[in-house]
């Protein structure tokens, strides 16, 4: 049998905004739908419903919690600690790209041969990146259509978008990449717990992992 | 109504149309009232600014629009206020005496130029020619000697719809070919001559140009969105929307977001100024707006019945909505994670456990 040790992995703050990001994706994608195909059609005038306008207002709480997730994400990935910093992640050193091999190798089940890593595996990485500047495009596009008429917001909206229409565009192309994202995910996290027990999933709740002892 | 015909039919502007004239000048521009007698004062100067005005890729819809308002003051006091010494569509001169016409106020006079129409850069401009010189020509003469251009409609501002996908004759707005010049955007199809004559007297009161925005539009006109101002507003935050043309909720006056009015995405004072002087506007009138007042709007706010573009697939030729096109691509998704763990799970069948797995 294996033994195994417990290693601290995830500080609280990177549980934190993981949780953060994972709960306004949810918010902001459905209430994103509502908003740009509303669903409902009230037709009592008069009355004191306003679903547009609650849509919106959970709308603009979910994406202010995204962009301070994000906020700290940054923060974390320049001052976090050793599996949450980004040149943990980025294919620069030997170790690194030899993990992106290993991972693509065991990924499409050609090696089940799995590269021993306290953070995560490259491809993963790569991928969070990817996401978070995808949050940040979201972010700014988001606030250029909230706040129109702020001059810094509408000349570089406008220097980086072209239009509010160009804007909305993207920002609804770019919420699908989320919706992908959630669904790969969520499998690939399942599918690492099965083919190496080390509480993966339970470690983004207690932020520790377990490793074989060496 | 009385005297419509006698007023249409006389061409001196009354005292009581002129003053209505510069007050709604003021009121576009956002100005106090007591600005208005400014206004007036510099509008009655006896010296009237030169105007040159070019007519190029366009359907002369700008000029109508200010020409053919119901109320003729605005167009009268237009054309009282400047003088117009070259208008190809309303000048009396014809052949080389309006050639003469144009070419002496360039040469010899301080002017104003307006530029309707977008400019055909393609195969070296040769899809807009006035005189036998193109269109790309005459501008690269006459915009370096102007002492402002202030480009009228979304042709001149933006290319307009010779400018929509794919281009064919690579128009390009003013402001793509000229630089050096105070350069005014007035854009819309067409836009609200109230946002043209406020340019114009904010220059004559204060011999400066208005306060621009990031596309050159003067922000007493386009410094709003529609959506901000839109008398339908309310209809939309508490979800009451045309599900389609025509329907119960169309003639309830509902909002028309559903219907793709692109009021959200588009900056103008349509619903403050409105039109052709009897209050009205696309949306009061049950159409959704179209975004004209925004660059390539041909492209981004058609089909102008939706919320957003279609995608284009490259190389396929395929276009389909966002959603549809996300939804593939999840659905896609979806299939390899199946398929990935039912390679996962047959292998493991085939290959046997491992020892020691849980």
């Amino acid at each position: 049998m294996a033994t195994y040790e417990r290693h601290y992995c995830w500080s609280v703050l990177l549980r934190l905004f993981h949780w953060m990001f994972a709960l306004s994706i949810v918010f902001l994608v459905v209430t994103g739908f509502y908003i740009n195909n509303p669903w409902t059609n009230t037709m009592i005038e008069g009355s004191a419903s306003f679903p547009m306008a609650t849509m919106r207002y959970i709308h603009y709480i979910a994406a202010y919690t995204m962009a301070s997730a994000v906020l700290i994400r940054l923060f974390l990935y320049i001052f976090g600690n050793a599996q949450e910093r980004v040149w943990d992640i980025l294919p620069i050193s030997k170790r690194n790209i030899n993990n992106l091999k290993m991972t693509l190798l065991q990924y499409s089940y050609i090696s089940d041969k799995h590269d021993e890593r306290l953070g995560h595996n490259l491809l993963a990485g790569l991928t969070y990146l990817f996401t978070f500047f995808a949050a940040l495009v979201m972010i700014c596009s988001g606030f250029y259509m909230l706040f129109p008429e702020v001059t810094l917001l509408a000349k570089w909206g406008g220097i980086l978008f072209g239009s509010q229409q160009s804007a909305r565009y993207l920002h609804h192309l770019l919420m699908w990449w989320f919706m992908i994202f959630a669904v790969v995910h969520i499998y690939l996290c399942i599918w690492n717990d099965c083919q190496e027990p080390e509480g993966l999933i339970s470690s983004i709740f207690t932020g520790a992992k377990f490793k074989h002892r060496a | 109504m009385a005297d419509t015909l006698n007023k249409m039919l006389d061409p001196q502007l009354n005292r009581r149309g002129f003053l209505k004239g510069c007050t709604m000048a003021a009121a576009a521009l956002g100005l106090s009232e007591t600005m208005i007698p400014k206004l007036v004062e510099a509008a009655a100067t006896a010296e009237r600014p030169r105007v040159i005005w070019l007519h190029f890729q366009e359907c002369t819809g700008c000029t109508e629009s200010l020409l053919r308002s119901s109320h003729p003051d605005l167009a009268r006091l237009i054309l009282d206020i400047i003088s117009l010494d070259y208008h190809e569509t309303v000048m009396a001169a014809a052949g080389h005496q309006a050639e003469k016409n144009l070419h002496d106020t360039v040469d010899n006079h301080p002017f104003i130029l307006v530029v309707e129409g977008g400019i055909p850069t393609k195969d070296g401009g040769i899809y807009c020619k006035i005189a036998g010189k193109t269109a790309m020509d005459i501008l690269a003469e006459v915009a370096p000697k102007a002492s402002a251009i202030i480009a009228i409609g979304t042709c001149a501002t933006f290319g307009g719809v010779q400018a929509a996908a794919p281009n064919p004759t690579g128009s390009v707005g003013v402001q793509d070919l000229v630089s050096g010049v105070p350069i005014v955007n007035i854009p819309g199809c067409p836009p609200n001559p109230v946002s043209f004559l406020g340019t114009i007297l904010h220059y004559l009161t204060f011999k400066r140009l208005p306060a621009l925005d990031n596309l050159n539009r003067p922000l007493f006109a386009y410094g709003r969105r529609i959506h901000d101002q839109c008398e339908r507003r309310a209809h939309f935050d508490e979800g009451r929307f045309v599900e389609q043309y025509g329907d119960e909720f169309h003639k309830l006056g509902y909002c028309l977001y559903k219907v793709g009015c692109k009021g959200p995405e588009t900056f103008s004072n349509c619903p403050t100024a409105r039109f052709n002087d009897v209050g009205v506007w696309p949306v009061s009138v049950g159409n959704g707006c179209f975004g004209c007042t925004e660059p390539n709007f041909w492209d981004t706010m058609t089909p102008f019945n939706e919320r957003l573009p279609m995608v284009k697939i490259p190389s396929a030729g395929i276009v389909a909505s966002a959603d549809k096109v996300g939804k593939t691509v999840l659905g896609v998704t979806a299939a390899a994670v199946g398929i990935h763990a039912a390679v996962g799970i047959g292998k493991r069948i085939i290959k046997g456990k491992k020892s020691g797995d849980a």
